[in-house]
């Protein structure tokens, strides 16, 4: 299925309360593609984030499979996208299982009463997921008391178990030690090449972008700045005149720390 | 126990001291009945079994024309406001809020103010609850769309202030009519704290259904409130029309309170406090916490209802403050409780 198109924006434009965040934005990923969005802070990269996972009402056009994202239902969505976004406050206190759980969501609505089956199946989806993002030890306990990072994975895996087409993920790696980093960017990776799945994600750190992503599209003032290979973007002088300052420059100073 | 187990034990542990509080509050009172004659005389009443033969007809009436009806007001209030209670946190993601948060005991108040201060009969002996669950909707679905006008999406903390305002404005409406209602305020004043005496079956015929099919209703949304208590934004990314379904949950939560309030007054705390006990001890998901708060806050109330009539006999407590005065300490011991076992 490689080459066919998972998602096609045209002239997106969005935002809140009427102002534009977002400007006349175009791209395409193909279906198992890898998409970062990279950009400076209040470039707009969660809004449009938000417009692809059909929480913002747009002008413009985003494809999914062939159809314009406005006119589907949230069912309709949802069984194809799934977004993993930052989590604020957990006020009740769920089970790291339980919340995982949640991405099954849509599955578990098809009858009003569970099948025996069908909830084989869900535990068995949800216990994969623990064990791949290694917090199946932590299953029980609850989500009010996990630490940052396991909060993370915790989501990611819901995010997963949801088995959507195409993944979003608003900086999935922000509460992440460096080692989980590298592990969070393999899994995605891995299950993107192994499914045949797409991957559009923010996400801050350049090095880690350029990790995962195939293609990047940087985005400075809601306007698309430069759209191509991770290396071509990454070595632009557009994303020095985005970020204004010398990207390649303070890369290799902050290398030089391990070079002796 | 594992969390299963837990789980079903919590159910069935319930339901037993729901029937056993139920007939205490039966037998407590100025003429003490014991707990055998009580299930002897609900037993006849119900399947016509002839257990009665050695009771006395004024205690068969007391049992059954008076306390039982009481008793079973009381839990039922306790259940619709507890299973709102819950709803309610859930979809605004707020543990302090309730449906009194989006005006139901105002508008409530207000609607039975009218009532009382005007005379007004339309309703015969169900006016009042008629009234006071009219214009609790009324209040909650203004409150809704005043929020929905502010703000699209409907976010919580718009829906949290725009209740809250407009429970205030009403509240002052409120305050304006009891203040001008010369000495029918006393009655006001007493409907609004609450009690559940000299009320009959005619008010139980009401509450009853609407409370068990309200709380079913609510439980059919079971997965939709577990997905939102974790925000509006996941609820739709899984594939919760969001919208659409926190309007009808608020809504049935406002009928529910709405009825309950208009029946018993605006009676507090057991509606945050049950679905809490119920999220801490047993489990967070709504299939459980909707009806084990109901039960929760319906063995609450009955205890309530015992503790306002015995307390200071012959004269009776309001139930609003006795429900606050037991469930206050309650709540802190059941946190505290927990504070100590984690940093242990």
């Amino acid at each position: 299925m490689s080459g066919f198109t998972a998602m096609s924006v045209k002239n997106l434009s969005c935002g809140y309360d009427g102002t534009d965040i977002i400007k006349d934005i175009s791209f395409e990923v193909k279906i198992g593609e890898r998409l970062c969005i990279i950009g400076p802070n209040g470039s707009g990269k969660t809004t449009l984030l938000r417009a692809l996972a059909g929480l913002l009402p747009y002008s413009g056009s985003i494809a999914l499979g062939g159809s314009e994202l406005k006119t589907l239902s949230r069912r309709q969505i949802s069984s194809k996208v799934a977004l993993f976004s930052q989590l604020g406050t957990v006020y009740f206190p769920y089970t790291v299982f339980e919340t995982v759980a949640l991405g099954r969501y849509l599955a578990s609505k098809k009858s009003i009463i569970p099948s025996r089956q069908s909830r084989l199946e869900e535990n068995e989806a949800v216990e994969k997921q623990l064990r791949s993002l290694g917090i199946w030890d932590i299953r029980d306990k609850t989500v009010t008391e996990l630490s940052g990072g396991q909060l993370q994975r915790t989501l990611l895996a819901r995010t997963f178990v949801q088995n959507p087409e195409i993944i979003l993920l608003d900086e999935p790696t922000n509460h992440l030690d460096l080692k989980f980093n590298l592990e969070l960017v393999e899994k995605i990776k891995e299950w993107t090449s192994n499914e045949n799945k797409t991957a559009i994600g923010v996400i801050h750190d350049l090095t880690l972008a350029s990790r995962l992503a195939d293609t990047i599209l940087l985005i400075g003032d809601g306007k698309t700045q430069k759209l191509s290979d991770a290396s071509d973007v990454l070595n632009s002088q557009e994303i020095n005149q985005t970020y204004g300052i010398d990207i390649a420059d303070a890369m290799r100073k902050s290398l030089a720390f391990w070079n002796n | 126990m594992s969390r299963h187990s837990r789980s079903l034990f919590a159910v069935i542990a319930l339901i037993v001291l729901s029937i056993l509080t139920v007939a205490v509050g039966v037998a407590v009172g100025s003429t003490g009945i014991s707990l055998s004659e009580v299930f002897a005389v609900v037993f006849n009443k119900l399947i016509g079994s002839d257990a009665i033969n050695n009771i006395d007809d004024p205690t068969v009436a007391i049992v059954w024309n008076l306390r039982l009806p009481r008793a079973l007001l009381a839990f039922f209030t306790g259940c619709a406001l507890s299973a709102s209670g819950a709803v309610v946190q859930s979809v605004l993601k707020n543990p302090l809020a309730s449906p009194y948060t989006l005006g139901v005991s105002s508008g409530a108040s207000l609607g039975a103010g009218l009532v009382i201060a005007f005379g007004i009969t339309a309703f015969g002996g169900l006016t009042l609850a008629v009234f006071g669950t009219f214009f609790a909707i009324i209040t909650v679905i203004a409150a809704i769309a005043l929020a929905t006008r502010v703000d699209r999406s409907l976010e919580s903390t718009t829906i949290v202030l725009c209740g809250m305002v407009l429970s205030l404005f009403i509240n002052a409406l409120f305050t304006i009519l009891s203040g001008l209602s010369g000495d029918k305020m006393t009655q006001i004043l007493r409907w609004q704290m609450g009690s559940f005496s000299g009320k009959g079956w005619d008010s139980i015929k009401v509450l009853i259904p609407i409370t068990v099919l309200g709380v079913l209703v609510l439980m059919m949304f079971s997965k939709e409130l577990d997905v939102l208590s974790f925000g509006d934004e996941t609820a739709a990314s899984v594939g919760v029309e969001t919208r659409r379904v926190k309007w009808i949950l608020l809504v049935i939560s406002s009928i529910l309170t709405g009825t309950a309030v208009s029946f018993a007054g605006a009676i507090g705390f057991i509606d945050l406090v049950a679905p809490h006990i119920v999220r801490r001890l047993v489990s967070s998901k709504h299939c459980l916490v909707v009806p084990l708060s109901a039960l929760v806050g319906g063995v609450f109330m009955v205890i309530a209802d015992i503790v306002s009539r015995i307390a200071v006999i012959p004269k009776e407590l309001p139930v609003s403050a006795v429900t606050a005065l037991i469930g206050a300490p309650f709540f802190v011991y059941v946190f505290f409780k927990r504070v100590k076992r984690r940093s242990a």
